[in-house]
């Protein structure tokens, strides 16, 4: 198996992580706000089959720079000057909820740049009685209830035991400070990004129907923090766009299900 | 030492089967106007009072959608003290910047209250508390760039002839020359309160500001954030004059320790139990890092985890016994946290109107002057081989 190797590539907006491994087409992974990819499972399964680049967001991981960084048209910018530095012209694109959104406002805006596209438990778009559901004040162990599908995963696991931590201001104050760190930071960068509009551009719904690559919506069927609608609107507004459900899946597939998630996503691109 | 009243003007009616938060989705149908319009006339009234009792100034203070504090325009309350009183200072600390867009309405409305009150605003700016943040849909990772944007702006009306042009990341203005101008030349005293992030010391210290240690957790919490301020100073090149710095904490005086706690406890535990909850929301990307790193070492003090009186009494979270006591008590932590304005909440939670009056009254004439005469205004509070340490 292929391994996956970690690096630092300059951008316009300072160093970046990017995890790469495998030979193959191009195929970036852009991931969720819970900034998945150290040791992902997922990586190792599609980098059998692809040359995997999974670059960390500006204020994820060790990445710089995401005080330069206040929305989608500078994420848009972000990522095309990642992909210029990386010699991508047009690589295959999956992004994970918020990675979905990037992606499919990369897609909207430069078609052309997008080999493929795959937007898993995409974030992105309003819908009206059926929006996303708070990530912003929730407590850890709701918050667990809609990741994962299997309660009894051990990240759902760690998140619950965080709610009986918080819940004792003691506990909270002798937790290493580098343990929580991360999640600080992903939820800022998140927040910088996403915290109004809510997780949506009000702008993105009408502009799907400029994306011309091949395009699967793939959603986890017990996805209960962005309801079906929005994987359904996102299929339905892609020109010849397809559905894919994931079962026993809930939102994030890429940690839950990697194997199923590889797999559906091998068989799309075609190798 | 400069003695101020700090009124939170509380909700002192939260029906007794409530027990959510008094914040954010605090239900509005709890609110009864019938209990608003008398309270918020009350409070008023204590607060004008503070001028016949000798008080140097009175505060109020800014907050939204919560049962804690009902004052969402302070100004609008400073305005009517600004009236009605002749001599103190009116320190509104103070108004959440980043919520005022553009921020010139600060830069105005503070210019008209210095003007109704012939000179006696002190200018408070605040971030906003994290709770703000959902109850305004502000992004509050970037609170603290339009606080710093909001901040230039008011200075630069204040204090360079406009019209002028300003044009920043947040705002854009292209025609700055706010009418009035203020009565204190070239501007106020500014204050801005603080939780203990450390940028907002830096800012404060650069700045020659006053800094103002925000409530609720044990003294030696206060200890440290002070220390910190005095060193942010010492790292501008400056030793701190202990005007920069208030202390705000409740305070209550009676006629014996017994009383005190007899009359005043269950008015401190509906405070802390019913008003406190929801306060404690920290929105991501509110607090910088550091500042986290910093602030959760004391975290486990905040008042709303306090259990029994006896933790109350050895953590200082409230100032309670007789005069002697009380005084007592202040001397010791005044002399240890070297801050030269003392903003004491004599209301809080459902005190009742009365015991309010005999509070400030008993602190008035009993306390403040003896204070007084221990902490001279304009000389160090703190031996001097500290400050440099």
């Amino acid at each position: 198996m292929a391994a996956v190797v970690t690096d630092f590539v300059s951008t316009n907006v300072g160093n970046v992580q990017v995890r790469r491994g495998g030979d193959g087409n191009p195929l970036v992974y852009l991931h969720s706000s819970a900034g998945e990819g150290e040791g992902l499972a997922l990586f190792d399964e599609l980098a059998a089959r692809h040359a995997v680049i999974a670059p960390m967001f500006p204020g994820f991981g060790d990445s710089e720079g995401i005080e330069q960084i206040d929305d989608m048209e500078d994420v848009v910018f972000h990522l095309l000057d990642l992909f210029d530095r990386l010699q991508l012209v047009a690589p295959a694109i999956m992004g994970l909820s918020l990675g979905g959104w990037m992606a499919a406002e990369l897609a909207t805006r430069y078609p052309e740049r997008v080999a493929n596209l795959i937007l898993v438990n995409p974030a992105g778009l309003y819908i009206e009685g059926a929006e996303i559901k708070d990530i912003f004040s929730r407590s850890p162990s709701e918050m667990a209830a809609d990741l994962f599908a299997d309660q009894s995963h051990p990240m759902a696991q760690m998140m619950r035991q965080m709610d009986r931590t918080m819940a004792d201001s003691a506990a909270l104050s002798a937790i290493p400070f580098e343990l929580i760190k991360p999640q600080l930071k992903a939820m800022a960068a998140t927040a910088r990004l996403a915290w109004n509009p809510y997780l949506h551009n009000p702008k993105l719904r009408k502009r799907l129907g400029r994306i011309s690559s091949p395009t699967m919506v793939v959603r986890g069927a017990q996805d209960t923090l962005i309801p079906a609608a929005h994987a359904q609107t996102y299929a339905k507004e892609i020109p010849d766009a397809k559905l894919v459900e994931v079962l026993n899946a809930a939102h994030l597939i890429s940690v839950e299900r990697p194997t199923e998630l590889a797999a559906i996503v091998n068989d799309f691109l075609g190798r | 030492m400069r003695f101020f009243n700090f009124h939170l003007m509380p909700y002192p009616s939260l029906p007794k089967d409530y027990d959510g938060p008094a914040w954010i989705t605090c239900p509005n149908e709890l609110f009864d106007p019938a209990v608003g319009q008398e309270a918020y006339n009350r409070y008023l009234d204590e607060l004008i009072y503070s001028e016949e009792l000798g008080f140097d100034g009175v505060c109020v203070n800014e907050h939204h959608q919560n049962a804690y504090g009902t004052m969402p325009s302070p100004n609008l309350m400073a305005a009517i003290l600004a009236r009605q009183t002749k001599r103190v200072k009116i320190a509104v600390v103070g108004n959440a910047l980043p919520l005022y867009d553009p921020p010139t309405r600060v830069a105005e409305e503070y210019a008209m209250i210095d003007n109704i009150s012939g000179g006696r605003l002190i200018a408070g700016f605040v971030i906003g508390g994290g709770p703000e943040y959902y109850s305004f849909s502000i992004n509050p990772a970037l609170g603290r760039e339009k606080f710093y944007e909001a901040h230039d702006i008011i200075l630069k009306a204040w204090t360079e002839p406009g019209p002028q042009e300003y044009i920043g990341k947040h705002y854009k203005l292209r025609f700055l020359n706010t009418w009035p101008r203020p009565v204190q030349q070239p501007h106020p005293e500014i204050w801005i309160p603080g939780a203990g992030s450390l940028e907002t010391m830096e800012f404060v210290a650069k700045h020659r500001y006053g800094y103002m240690g925000i409530p609720y957790f044990h003294i030696d919490v206060f200890d440290r954030t002070f220390k910190l301020f005095r060193d942010a100073c010492e790292r501008e090149g400056y030793t701190y004059d202990p005007k920069q710095a208030g202390w705000l904490t409740p305070i209550y005086v009676a006629d014996t320790d017994e009383e005190a706690r007899r009359q005043y406890e269950e008015h401190f535990w509906y405070f802390v139990k019913r008003l406190l909850p929801g306060i404690n929301v920290n929105p991501p990307g509110y607090t910088s890092l550091r500042s986290m790193e910093s602030i959760l070492k004391g975290i486990g003090t905040f008042a709303i985890n306090l259990k029994s009186w006896d933790e109350v009494e050895a953590g200082h979270y409230a100032i309670v016994g007789s005069p002697r006591t009380v005084l007592e008590k202040l001397e010791g932590d005044l002399a240890r946290l070297g801050t030269g304005n003392l903003l004491g909440l004599f209301q809080l939670g459902t005190l009742p109107a009365d015991l309010t009056r005999r509070n400030m009254e008993l602190f008035a004439h009993e306390v403040m002057p003896k204070l007084r005469e221990r902490f001279p205004e304009g000389e160090p509070m703190l031996s001097t081989t500290e400050g440099v340490a």
